[in-house]
């Protein structure tokens, strides 16, 4: 029982993983891609979701919304408020967003929505960096002291020299006035602390130390400034955040004081002003209902976006207007396939036709996995019971299948009405699953259920179901997206892969259970 | 003996089962694909052209009584059997045992066939039946062929383990060697079918000597028919030998070297060739509680 052709086969397969590393090799080493940039990045979604009821009368209400910056990258904003109309202005460097009303009435409503795409950012200070004698004039009003900024009060000037970070380099004087910061007491006071009332109390919030903060710096030769924003954390806060930025040889450097953070800055802060600011203003007598709420979703790296661009099959779907979604889900289909090879082949469970269970799990993209189980099992079962109804009347066999079609698009459109009506969004997508599919797994189902009974039937459709899972897990799994469109010759290993197992003659896992007593028996 | 002997032994005993029994994997790559040219596949699956090659080899079926090869043909055919009794209606390309009719005695007051069960088949009801395999409903294709054979009248010791269907010989053979052997017995629970993954019975025959070993029933080792109580095991098959080389000469007829041959015994006529399994299934390792491996090896050293 010896198998022919083995080094045809061995030389195919040497030749594609050969092809395939090498691609790979080359991609990396002479046009800069990376690794690293196949693994998604997280995007935060950002919603200032503001209640209030109007009296009535005018209303204004100011905030400030983020700018892209070389750590930030915003986009996809859109706001919806009912009877406001939002103007917006820039302020040096803030966004200043102003929505106005009049005659607005109780129950008002804004909700402004963007996305981020952050990271974190760390800067070395040169040890031996000394303070310069002079600034560029931009710079220099961030070394004046402000109302609640008391650059020139004694005690300011005290404290520094009894930190010693009025003498020494920069890096030096930084470090001092930030431990000294970092190490007072956090204590979440209501309202403002001015620069000295946190000197004073020797405890202060984020506010308090951050003042205190710019307010030492400033009186020890250093430009420093305010800013403002959120720490962006899942769920809905109506806590903002303050720390400081220090002005570093041509660099605006983050500290936070208040959370530890020394020349660096960590992913979940958003920037949103710079200065000494209020985050959220509004006209009196409004009961007036804040809160900013994050919900975050892994989405490529920009970074393979902008460098994976040999075949730019990327650009090709942009151009086309094509979905992003619909290129993964046509990558992702031969590594689905190798999935279901290994289910039927390694493991033994049954499927309906080879490929079903790629195909469903690629349909159901668009509603979510278990929805989509569910979305098929109503389908399945709805298709059946056609299909023993319509067994009565003896029909000739594709009159039958069309008349399934039929079922097949009832179910769905009930379906869809159904999660319309239950308010469960990601259920509606099911009439983008291609009836087609559907309609051979519902007919397979009920060729399954006469022929081999509702047992054989039952682990059919379970089996076809849990490879499906399977399929969907790995072909939704965003870093093996972004890796095939990257190193497309990723599928010249799945290849490989597919002509090792089909040159496999090992026992299914399955058979070992089917033949258990003639394996462990002793020899005859 | 430690722990880690006993694991070790097991370990041994696990591989050396992993080369006594065939597969799925093992039995395409190793067996079928190449004994089995795929283009070959019509002389196995469509049990006219098979009966064609089994005639010019000399090798003994069921008499055929009449083919059905269009719609225009079905009342021809009706008509031909009216007032003849016991014959099976087949397509020529099903599969499980779909689509097959089987009536006894006709009854010219009744307008009908008898079926078992005291049923009763009108000439209508077979034009329909007829119609059905020519159009594909039993073979998932586009068109078929029906064919009518004449019903075999089981040998007094098939008889006996099931009156009310047909127990047939399965046999595998490797370029015309017989490898393994065994007989099926339909059940109630079957449906009369003799399908061993649909409830029927399997039970083992030595090669060499046509006595009945064991029996077993879905997984489990029996030594009596669960529903008619007859003996299973120690059994003689009779006119073995002839069974065998009927086998032979029906390997030799086609171009297929990996075959389950299908085999009945008729109580006149002896072995009767049914049909032939280019992918014949691997159950028959748990009935005869051997794996193919070592057989098909000693086969393929007399094969050469």
């Amino acid at each position: 029982m010896q198998l022919t052709h083995s080094h045809k086969v061995g030389l195919t397969l040497l030749a594609l993983v050969a092809a395939a590393l090498g691609l790979m090799g080359w991609k990396v080493r002479r046009l800069g891609y990376s690794f690293a940039d196949v693994l998604p990045v997280t995007q935060y979604e950002v919603t200032y979701a503001f209640d209030f009821d109007g009296h009535g009368g005018d209303v204004r209400v100011r905030s400030f919304l983020p700018s892209s910056d070389a750590r930030q990258a915003v986009s996809d904003e859109r706001d919806q408020a009912s009877g406001m109309h939002l103007t917006q202005a820039m302020d040096g460097p803030n966004r200043v967003a102003t929505w106005t009303g009049s005659e607005v009435p109780d129950g008002a409503r804004i909700r402004h929505t963007f996305k981020v795409l952050p990271h974190r950012i760390a800067f070395t200070i040169p040890a031996d960096l000394q303070v310069p004698d002079a600034y560029p004039p931009s710079v220099v009003p961030f070394l004046r002291p402000e109302k609640e900024i008391q650059v020139d009060s004694p005690e300011i000037a005290a404290m520094l020299a009894r930190l010693g970070a009025d003498r020494g380099t920069v890096l030096e004087r930084l470090q001092r006035i930030y431990d000294a910061t970092h190490a007072l007491p956090v204590r979440p006071f209501k309202g403002t602390t001015d620069a000295l009332t946190a000197l004073r109390l020797g405890e202060a919030s984020c506010n308090g130390k951050s003042r205190l903060f710019v307010a030492l710096a400033r009186a020890g030769g250093l430009p420093a400034r305010l800013v403002g924003g959120l720490i962006m954390d899942r769920g809905a806060k109506r806590t903002s955040h303050q720390w400081v930025e220090a002005w570093v040889a041509g660099h605006w450097v983050p500290f936070c004081p208040t959370n530890g953070h020394f020349a660096e800055l960590p992913e979940r802060y958003l920037s949103l002003y710079y200065g000494d600011e209020t985050l959220l203003r509004h006209s009196n007598d409004l009961n007036f209902a804040y809160q900013y709420e994050t919900r975050t979703a892994l989405v490529p790296s920009p970074k393979a976006k902008a460098s994976f661009t040999m075949f730019d099959v990327w650009g090709l779907f942009d151009r086309l207007k094509l979905p992003f979604t619909l290129l993964r889900t046509i990558l992702m289909l031969p590594i689905g396939a190798l999935v279901v090879v290994l289910f039927r082949n390694v493991v033994g469970m049954p499927t309906f036709g080879t490929f079903l269970p790629a195909l469903l799990a690629a349909a159901a993209g668009s509603t979510g996995a278990l929805y989509g189980v569910g979305a098929i099992g109503v389908v399945v079962g709805t298709v059946a019971l056609a299909r023993w109804g319509l067994q009565r009347l003896e029909l000739l066999h594709s009159p039958t299948l069309a008349i399934l079609l039929a079922a097949v698009v009832f179910s769905l459109i009930a379906i869809t009405m159904l999660a319309e009506r239950t308010g469960i969004q990601p259920l509606t997508q099911v009439t983008l699953f291609p009836i087609a599919v559907l309609a051979i797994c519902a007919e397979r189902f009920y060729l399954s259920l006469t022929e081999h009974g509702a047992k054989a039937a039952g682990q059919e459709l379970a089996g076809t179901l849990l490879v499906m899972l399977a399929c969907y897990a790995v072909m939704n799994s965003l870093a093996l997206q972004v890796l095939v469109i990257g190193f497309p010759e990723v599928i010249f290993l799945v290849i490989a892969a597919d002509i090792y197992l089909g040159r496999w003659v090992g026992m299914r896992l399955s058979e070992y259970r089917r033949f258990r007593a003639l394996l462990l028996e002793e020899k005859r | 003996m430690s722990l880690l002997h006993l694991l070790g032994a097991s370990r041994r005993a696990l591989a050396a089962g992993r080369e006594r029994v065939v597969g799925i994997n093992r039995r395409n790559l190793a067996l079928v694909y190449p004994n089995n040219p795929r283009h070959h596949y019509p002389y196995a699956d469509d049990k006219l052209l098979a009966k064609e090659c089994f005639a010019r080899a000399g090798v003994p079926t069921p008499e055929t009584l009449a083919v059905c090869d269009g719609l225009f043909a079905v009342t021809g055919v009706v008509e031909a059997l009216r007032g003849k009794g016991r014959f099976v209606v087949k397509p020529a390309n099903g599969s499980g045992g779909g689509g097959i009719l089987v009536v006894g005695d006709w009854d010219e007051g009744a307008g009908g066939w008898h079926q078992a069960g005291g049923r009763l088949v009108t000439p209508l009801q077979l034009q329909r039946h007829l119609a059905d395999i020519v159009f594909g409903v039993h073979s998932n294709q586009l068109e078929d062929r029906a064919f009518v054979e004449r019903r075999v009248v089981a040998d007094p010791l098939f008889a006996a383990l099931w009156p009310d269907g047909l127990c047939d010989v399965r046999i595998i053979t490797l370029r015309r060697v017989p490898v393994m052997s065994m007989i099926r017995v339909p059940t109630a629970e079957s449906g009369g079918k003799a399908n061993l993954h649909q409830g029927g019975l399997g039970i083992a025959v030595d090669l060499a000597t046509g006595r009945t070993s064991r029996a077993v029933h879905r997984g489990r080792a029996v030594e009596a028919h669960p529903e008619s109580g007859a003996r299973l095991v120690g059994l003689q098959v009779p006119r073995w030998d002839e069974v065998l080389e009927v086998a032979r000469r029906t390997a030799g007829s086609v171009p297929l070297g990996y075959l389950g041959i299908d085999v009945v015994l008729d109580a006149e006529r002896g072995p009767l060739v049914l049909e032939i399994n280019a992918r014949p299934g691997l159950e028959i390792q748990n009935v005869n509680a051997l794996g193919l491996g070592p057989a098909v090896a000693r086969a393929e050293g007399r094969a050469g």
